[in-house]
């Protein structure tokens, strides 16, 4: 098992630098150069030229990469040309609100989710298993977005329940805070829901089906204890490891919930460098929100290799 | 089990019921929302309205564009010019302190004005200093430019938005920790989240500012401004998309404050071109539009037909001169006449993802069909626009926002050497460069304003282009906002403002 | 990973019950939506980019069934004319990743070796990026237009089509046909392509129908965002996106393709889901 996660992490370590070529390359090809958007729209040629050395702009890439690497690894990310900052401070806050949202809404779709499953399961075939599954149809079939607007006309403008944009820091109170994460929440929530229920569904329907359930249940223990004391706990190992994997998701999926929900995270961060031409905030935020990707990745094989013993035991996943 | 479920109904009326209970809120505090990120809180830097918001609360300049439009004393107490127009000294008010506390001198003015003129700086107000030959300060409280050619509206140029005048030992930090003189200090800023100010006790006017702190709230979308404004998490809107104006009219509690800007958007007709070459031929396109109903259709009537960039609320404005109502069959004679009874069919160009210019189009096309004259709309995307149908193509609608001085308003578009002119429309009438040369060095403000009510006349006689209104600047607000008015400038006023 | 999972010999369990049910009603569903993304522009009732200014954000009535936007144009014109668009996206998209992803797989699986690792490890960075991610890697470098949203949608899924790909190679190659094959002397391009390949359809089509799902919702997300289709399009995403200011006023103009968009991804997933039970021997299980 040591073994194995030590070559998962060297290999996590060389992705990352991978990863990073790639971002910096692919990133240094943008169109609409960063001096000329500084200089602005009437600026002359040496105007651009006098900002573009001023950044470091004419020097050959190979050093411009090497600059930028050697600067992660010091922890330092650059600094933003637009906001004239350094990006670091900015993208670890825009970092903290992605997340806030993230595990929020990983809790409650795992809460939410596995609660679906097991009932659908018990009751498989019933009613309440046909209303679940159509509940989880439904979250999946219309994309992200298009539920994010019906829930701000829903709950914004016809009930005024609650608010539909912005963020509120929780050193102004723990209501406001928790008010502006509730729509974002339930979109996540809503687009990751189905793919939980279901899964626990059918890993809870093949444990009702062992020898050692069905022992249980020969002992005369009362359902409610089969099924929450022991169907569950075995039941839930694929559940948690596809959590793991969801949480990447969200990670990505944010970029879109946030434009909606004016919410000032991550996502927002990214299409604001991407629409200024911030070449470092661009590549810092993709590069850290990857990376976070990464390690969610990392953690949900190394769940599935720990309840999985054939990994378990020293042999490789593919 | 059963604890725990009432437990989990208490906690989700309670986040439910927030939304409501959140207008509470320390007494003074203003809350206002801005619809785009801020790039720079660096005045010279700055380029985008949400970001002269910022500026005007937290710098003054030498002088400021009043809600008037025309210019008033700031941190210069009053200033004068030689004979001639080209030296200009400015006296500064005594006992202005920075928010470092540090004294405002004559030294920062010119620091300032350098640091604007210096290229690598990249500010867009440089092109408007260029004019500058040379600056001194005479002492501490007194500074003094020398211009390379005579300009009657040097002053005004100060109330310009990048020309905030600025601590000459704290510039590197302006972008992140703005220090300056205005009402209102700099706390924190959070890119794409909010500015946090606070009230400047040392401010300059006494009693000013009412507030303790305003709050700028980054909200891009216009469904969550509105929202926000309506559960009280919003004090204010400002520039009010809109969409969103009859939302707020509804609303008891909410208020609507709009003013006419010299912001405009126009048909523009290449004279060069034909058919547009016939001065007849535009004349009729003039006539046959009704600004009124133009602005119900691109602005929902929230807009003020004019005849040039000179909105109907400046006092230069020409009263004298008739709004074009519409007249087809005038049209259609003046057409007959340049040889075109039958009328004609002609592409107007607009630049997709500008709502307002785009309904401008789809209006014209409507009024003019029954001139005669057959419009084809086609969209561009808006990069397209700029590089091969602004000042290339013959018939297209375009936009320009408010420039500080009635000079720089109108002197681009309609002087035979005006930078817009050759860009756009390319018109040339010598009477006309006359009468803007003449009101550049005009003596005083009766001379200005009779001189700018001819142009106003010409410019409608001429018709190089049409410019069908200027567009309001409308602000969203609680009725328990007192105090604030809109500027025709779209700056956020809140000295005067306060919160019940 | 999860593909690793899928491929695990599960109990053969035919799922007969799944096969008519969801296939037709899949079917019932997507029909109309085909017709309309290859005729939308005859069958409109107005051109989709034609604009009445006098008649904006009509409700829905008898001369605007579904209603009109700010400029006056017919949503219903417009949802039919963009099915074609925002189908082509997923479509086209699964296809570029399917064109580049089953030969990558195939070498991948069938040669093994450094080139087999070369490529795997190639796919594996390519993973290592949140999806959307990597498409607005991708986009961000040029001016978006629709045609680099597909390629970047295709890229995004390569990856997942070569792990696939791969896994049934490798699989296959243990069957003793192509051990006989071996036998038989057969050049290795016979074999990929006579032997392997037509073997590998069934599972690939299944993955692929899930594919369109997920291409047509990653689409939808970067018109959404300005990214992909643009302008005067009436691509589903975009024309949610430039609903939203008046989402309050005229929610029609954002409904109305949002349940065309539904009722596509719930076609699709009864295709997909009737597709498994009638092509893959394997259970896939959920996943």
């Amino acid at each position: 098992m040591f073994a194995y996660f030590l070559t998962r992490l060297a290999s996590l370590a060389l992705i990352l630098v991978v990863m990073s070529v790639l971002i910096f390359l692919v990133t240094q090809a943008m169109p609409g150069d960063v001096a000329s958007m500084i200089a602005g729209q009437f600026a002359s040629k040496e105007v651009v030229d006098a900002i573009a050395v001023k950044l470091g702009l004419d020097q050959p890439l190979i050093v411009q990469y090497g600059r930028w690497a050697a600067g992660i690894l010091q922890g330092d990310l650059g600094r933003s040309l637009v906001l004239e900052q350094p990006i670091g401070p900015i993208l670890m806050e825009a970092l903290a609100r992605s997340l806030v949202l993230a595990v929020v809404a990983l809790v409650v779709v795992a809460v939410v989710g596995i609660a679906l499953g097991v009932l659908a399961a018990v009751r498989r075939g019933k009613l309440t298993d046909q209303m679940v599954s159509g509940i989880s149809y439904l979250g999946i079939a219309v994309p992200d977005f298009f539920w994010a607007i019906v829930l701000v006309l829903i709950f914004g403008s016809y009930l005024k329940l609650l608010p539909t944009g912005g963020y509120t820091p929780i050193s102004e109170g723990f209501l406001p805070w928790a008010a502006h994460l509730v729509l974002p929440v339930v979109t996540l929530v809503l687009m990751l829901l189905a793919r939980i229920a279901r899964l626990t569904r059918s890993s809870m329907i093949d444990v009702l089906q062992t020898n050692y359930v069905k022992f249980a249940r020969a002992k005369g223990m009362p359902e409610s204890v089969v099924i929450l004391r022991h169907a569950l706990k075995n039941a839930l190992l694929p559940t948690i490891t596809v959590l793991a994997i969801d949480f990447g998701l969200i990670l990505g999926g944010v970029v879109v919930i946030e434009t909606i929900f004016s919410y000032p995270g991550m996502g927002r961060l990214l299409l604001f460098a991407i629409q200024r031409h911030d070449l470092p905030l661009i590549q810092a935020t993709i590069l850290i929100v990857s990376a976070a990707y990464c390690l969610a990745n990392l953690t949900a094989d190394l769940l599935y290799a720990f309840v999985n013993p054939k990994i378990r035991h020293g042999m490789r996943a593919s | 089990m059963m604890m725990r479920r009432l437990v989990a109904r208490a906690v989700l009326s309670a986040i439910l019921l927030s939304g409501t209970a959140m207008s509470v809120q320390a007494a003074g505090t203003l809350k206002v929302s801005v619809d785009s990120n801020l790039n720079t809180l660096d005045p010279a830097k700055m380029k985008g309205g949400q970001e002269y918001v910022a500026a005007y609360l937290i710098f003054n300049g030498l002088t400021i564009i009043g809600h008037d439009m025309t210019v008033k004393p700031d941190l210069a107490e009053r200033w004068e010019h030689s004979d001639d127009l080209k030296t200009w000294t400015f006296h500064l008010r005594k006992g202005v302190k920075f928010h470092n506390g540090r004294d405002l001198e004559a030294e920062d003015v010119v620091a300032t004005i350098a640091r604007i003129q210096d290229k690598a700086t990249g500010s867009t107000a440089r092109v408007n200093f260029e004019i500058v030959e040379s600056m001194k300060a005479l002492d501490t409280a007194t500074v003094q430019f020398q211009l390379k050619s005579p300009y009657a509206g040097f002053a005004e140029l100060f109330g310009e938005r990048q020309a905030r005048i600025v601590p000459r030992d704290a510039v590197d930090t302006l972008a992140t920790k703005p220090v300056g003189t205005g009402p209102f200090e700099f706390v924190s800023f959070a890119p794409g989240d909010r500015v946090v100010l606070k009230r400047n006790a040392n401010y300059f006017e006494p009693g000013l500012p009412k507030l303790d702190e305003v709050v700028v709230r980054i909200l891009p979308e216009s469904a969550a401004q509105v929202a926000a404004l309506t559960t009280g998490e919003l004090d204010l809107v400002w520039n009010l998309p809109l969409e969103a104006i009859e939302k707020v009219k509804a609303d008891t509690k909410l208020k609507i404050d709009s003013v006419p800007t010299s912001t405009w958007d126009g048909v523009i007709m290449n004279n060069t071109v034909k058919p547009f070459d016939d001065p007849r031929v535009r004349k009729a396109v003039a006539m046959a539009l009704d600004k009124q109903t133009i602005t119900q259709i691109a602005l929902f009537g929230n807009g003020t037909p004019t005849h040039s960039p000179i909105p109907p609320s400046h006092p230069f404005f020409n009263k004298d001169l008739k709004i074009a109502k519409g007249d087809p069959a005038g049209a259609k004679k003046l057409l007959a006449e340049a040889g075109y009874p039958n009328g004609f069919e002609v592409t107007l160009h607009t630049p997709a993802g500008r709502a307002t210019r785009e309904r401008l189009g789809l209006a014209v096309r409507e009024l003019l069909k029954p001139a005669g004259i057959t419009v084809n709309v086609q969209r561009v995307p808006f990069d397209v626009f700029l590089k091969d149908i602004e000042g290339k193509a013959g018939f297209y609608i375009d936009g320009f926002f408010s420039r500080p001085t009635i000079d720089t308003s109108v002197y681009p578009w309609y002087h035979s050497r005006g930078s817009w002119n050759t860009a756009l429309w390319s018109y040339s009438n010598p009477k006309m460069d006359t009468l803007l040369d003449g009101a550049r060095q005009a003596k005083s403000e009766d001379e200005a304003k009779s001189l700018y009510t001819q142009v106003q006349a010409l410019a409608v006689e001429d018709s190089p282009g049409v410019i069908p209104y200027v567009i309001n600047h409308i602000n969203g607000l609680n009725a328990k906002v007192k105090g604030f008015q809109s500027h025709p400038m779209m700056f956020l006023d809140l000295r005067n403002v306060s919160v019940d | 990973m999860t593909d690793a999972t899928s491929i695990r010999p599960a109990p053969r369990r035919l799922r007969m019950s799944a096969l008519p049910g969801s296939l037709i009603v899949g079917i019932v569903l997507l029909a109309p939506l085909v017709v309309a993304a290859v005729a939308g522009s005859w069958l409109a009732p107005y051109p989709y980019d034609e604009m009445n200014i006098l008649s904006r954000l009509q409700p829905p009535g008898p001369d605007f069934w579904f209603g009109t936007d700010e400029f006056g144009r017919d949503v219903f014109s417009r949802t039919l004319v963009g099915t074609g668009s925002s189908l082509l996206m997923g479509v086209a998209a699964t296809a570029l990743s399917l064109l580049a992803g089953v030969p990558l797989g195939l070498v991948a699986g069938y040669k093994g070796g450094r080139v087999g690792e070369a490529i795997m490890r190639a796919m594996d960075v390519l993973m290592s990026f949140p999806p959307i991610l990597l498409g607005i890697l991708v986009l961000a470098v040029t001016p978006p237009a629709q045609w680099k949203a597909i390629a970047a949608i295709g890229i995004v899924y390569v990856p997942q089509v070569v792990r696939l790909t791969r896994a049934i190679t490798l699989e296959l190659m243990q069957e003793e046909f192509i051990t006989a094959a071996h036998l038989r002397g057969e050049s290795a391009t016979y074999i990929l392509f006579k032997e392997i390949l037509p073997n590998i359809w069934p599972p690939l089509a299944v993955e692929a129908s899930l594919r369109v799902v997920f291409a047509i919702l990653l689409g939808a997300s970067l018109s959404f965002i300005g990214m992909g289709a643009q302008p005067p399009s009436s691509d589903w995403g975009l024309m949610i996106s430039e609903a939203r200011p008046f989402v309050e006023q005229a929610p029609w103009i954002a409904l109305c393709p949002g349940f065309a968009l539904a009722i596509a991804v719930i076609g699709i997933n009864l295709l997909g889901d009737g597709l498994r039970a009638l092509l893959d021997p394997r259970n896939m299980g959920a996943h």
